[in-house]
């Protein structure tokens, strides 16, 4: 960044003494621009010396996925974007995030993935992909009751009533990780594959909730992989890769990601 | 983790012992590996395993309706008595129920066992609605409340063959439908419920009788109950009706009670019925073409899309926009039908599931589909059953879940919340639900584990 050119330096107007005549001497003063010397490279020193980079949502050591950083203006954004549960109907989107989670039946392990320490192992022969989508179902559906629960709107107005058939009733502020939508990808025994959307989630959560599938199933199940696909507005075709933790890439990604981030804020507020 | 069965394992115990020679520190992964590998394999359940059927119930408690002894009479000195079950509690019993039906503080549930006990009764009994309930204090008695789900002896011909198909509650007495022995009554007479000859002044408690219908053109296939009249429906279409009369309920034509099951004509006539519905004193009847048709009380504008008057007495078609109509549940003030496509209909007067706005209506609005879990994630989500109690309101979907909504009367809708509930909630229950029965303030419903 320090290499790149940096801006020109500012003019500023200085009366300066004209060029001396024949014989050296000053004649009047002369109104040049010149640059101001504070701005000079060798006195300022290297522009950039520290970066305000903040982190999004959190993603843990063992998982991947799309990670959202906010580099200078964009923490404003990024909080502004976070704060949106201060306005009177919540928009969901910015704390919105899927995950394709990948889960092993047959061990139960103490941190829920498949590098813990092994607790159980166990059968899992009689799992069937229409079981699993049962679990699923009332998974679901418990959490949209909470949904509705950790909203605060009383239930017993109008307007709950339309938020609710709209889809559009949301938790305000605080909530426990609430999964919106689950359902499985791909079913080979003893591997599945599963698409959460959720909220207020942590990673670790996720894991746990793939155990619990494998207890309802009357089995245990490990966590074989957490990728975040989405965050709010950011998808996984936004976000960089390994070979693309460059300058050139960082800055295309903001300039093409600015107008959404935009009009998502323009939402909010 | 709490769903742990028995367990079958080997006793070989999950580290192997480690050796003498064998230094002490972290295990490398072959090691670890290798471990898990030698660690015992648990089954909890085989791969034949079948899904277990359950029964849950939740509501009032007190009427001795849920079949818990322990709720009304604690079995520890510490615990105290529970007036409301305000979620689904399971109920052991010892056969698959395949019927089950609430009435006004009471419940009976049925099996197609060839067993000799095929019907088990809870609840109220001042009227004998479960049959003479012997009291083990006194021999000679009979229990006014019953706690916990007794058997009911019928009078069957041939009690190893013959198979209850479904059983049907009203305020004060039951119907029970047998595969080849016709329809048995038992409770309160006074209007002649039961399909017999009013006895003045019969007293209705602690009674030995039970009556058999058997004089039908065809073979009765579904029995329901009012709250003082009974409806049968047969397999040939046609509707029976007898009991109270002066809402016009039985739907003869006249305002006077019957007591002899009589055949219904009006707009059904010649019209194949595939399904009778009624719990209050309105009754809707759907067609094996997707009509539906109602008579009895219509003060809740029940029927007020064909007539003003408060009370039909005989069967009216009621030409609604909306669809063919595959089922349809009434209830005590409103009514719900379930079309073709899987929409949900309600009209009538009350708690009609479309938010406090919506009081009452006397042509059907649908509910929208996404209150009932579909969503563009889920697009295939469907109702495919509706009922109703008195004064609310429940639909199963094809997923296996209960949703309900409407008055919240003593804990009856299972939410765990004593509020009233303005439009289709989930309750929470621990498999899928194949069946429910409402009543006035207690529900049961048949569940089917997940695994």
């Amino acid at each position: 960044l320090n290499a790149a050119p940096g801006r020109p330096p500012r003019q500023h107007v200085r009366f300066l003494p004209a060029s001396a005549g024949d014989d050296g001497r000053v004649t009047g003063l002369v109104a040049t621009k010149v640059p101001v010397l504070a701005d000079h490279p060798l006195v300022r020193g290297p522009r950039f010396r520290h970066l305000k980079i903040g982190a999004g949502h959190r993603l843990d050591v063992k998982a991947s996925g799309v990670f959202v950083l906010g580099i200078g203006h964009g923490n404003k954004l990024l909080t502004d974007l976070y704060n949106c549960h201060l306005t009177k109907v919540a928009f969901f989107l910015p704390f919105f995030k899927a995950y394709t989670v990948g889960g092993l039946f047959g061990k139960a392990t103490d941190d829920f993935s498949d590098t813990g320490k092994l607790v159980e192992k166990t059968t899992f022969d009689h799992i069937t992909r229409e079981k699993l989508e049962r679990i699923l179902a009332v998974i679901q559906g418990t959490n949209h009751k909470a949904l509705l629960m950790y909203s605060n709107i009383d239930m017993k107005t109008q307007e709950a009533y339309e938020l609710a058939v709209k889809g559009l009733i949301r938790p305000m502020g605080k909530s426990p990780p609430i999964i919106t939508a689950i359902r499985c990808l791909q079913f080979t025994l003893p591997e599945f594959q599963l698409e959460i959307h959720c909220l207020h989630e942590t990673q670790q959560y996720l894991r746990k909730v793939v155990h619990e599938i494998g207890l309802e199933l009357k089995s245990s199940a490990v966590c074989t992989q957490v990728r975040r696909i989405r965050d709010g507005v950011f998808t996984l075709d936004d976000a960089l890769l390994r070979t693309q933790w460059n300058l050139q890439s960082v800055q295309k990604a903001i300039w093409d990601c600015q107008l959404k981030v935009k009009t998502e804020l323009e939402r909010t507020l | 983790g709490a769903l742990r069965g028995a367990r079958r394992a080997v006793e070989v115990p999950l580290a192997p012992r480690r050796g003498l020679a064998e230094a002490a520190g972290r295990r490398s992964t072959r090691q670890l590996k290798e471990a898990e590998e030698a660690a015992p394999v648990f089954q909890y359940v085989g791969k034949a395993a079948k899904r277990k059927d359950r029964v849950f119930v939740w509501g009032f408690c007190y009427s001795g309706a849920l079949g818990v002894p322990s709720f009304v009479k604690p079995d520890a000195g510490w615990k105290k008595p529970r007036r409301i079950q305000p979620t689904p509690y399971r109920l052991e019993t010892e056969e698959k129920i395949s019927s089950a039906a609430c009435g006004y503080g009471f419940t009976l549930l049925s099996s197609t066992t060839t067993d000799i006990t095929k019907v088990w009764g809870m609840g109220l009994n001042k009227d004998s609605q479960l049959g003479f309930q012997r009291s083990r204090k006194d021999q000679t008695k009979g229990y006014e409340y019953v706690l916990e789900p007794s058997p009911i002896p019928l009078p069957l011909e041939k009690p190893q063959q013959t198979r209850v198909l479904q059983v049907s509650c009203g305020r004060a007495h039951s119907l029970i439908l047998t595969d080849s022995e016709g329809v048995f009554t038992m409770g309160n007479n006074s209007y002649g419920q039961c399909g017999r000859k009013v006895v003045e002044d019969e007293i209705y408690s602690e009674s030995h009788l039970i009556h058999q219908l058997k004089e039908f053109d065809s073979r009765v296939v579904q029995v329901v109950c009012g709250q003082d009249h009974s409806l049968f429906r047969t397999k040939q279409g046609t509707v029976y009706a007898c009991g109270w009369g002066a809402d016009g309920q039985t739907g003869l034509g006249h305002y006077n009670i019957t007591s002899i099951p009589t055949k219904l004509r009006g707009d059904i006539a010649g019209v194949n019925i595939i399904q009778v519905s009624s719990y209050g004193d309105c009754c809707l009847a759907v067609s094996d073409e997707g009509d539906v048709f109602g008579w009895g009380n219509s003060e809740y504008l029940q029927l007020a899309s064909v007539t003003e008057t408060t009370q039909v007495n005989v069967p009216r078609h009621l030409p609604f926009k909306i669809g063919k109509i595959k089922e349809a549940a009434c209830g005590g003030t409103g009514n719900v039908v379930l079309t073709e496509e899987g929409n949900v209909f309600v009209w009538g007067y009350g708690i009609l599931g479309k938010g406090p706005n919506l009081i009452e209506t006397a042509v059907p609005e649908m509910i929208p589909p996404s209150l009932f879990g579909w969503s563009d994630f889920s697009p295939d989500v469907r109702v495919a059953h509706v009922r109703c109690g008195l004064s609310q309101f429940a639909a199963l979907t094809n997923r296996g879940e209960l949703f309900v909504w409407g008055k919240n009367l003593r804990g009856c809708l299972g939410t765990g919340r004593m509020e009233d509930q303005y439009f289709p909630w989930r309750v929470t229950v621990p498999g899928e639900v194949v069946d429910v029965a409402c009543g006035v303030d207690h529900m049961v419903s048949m569940v089917k584990s997940f695994t």
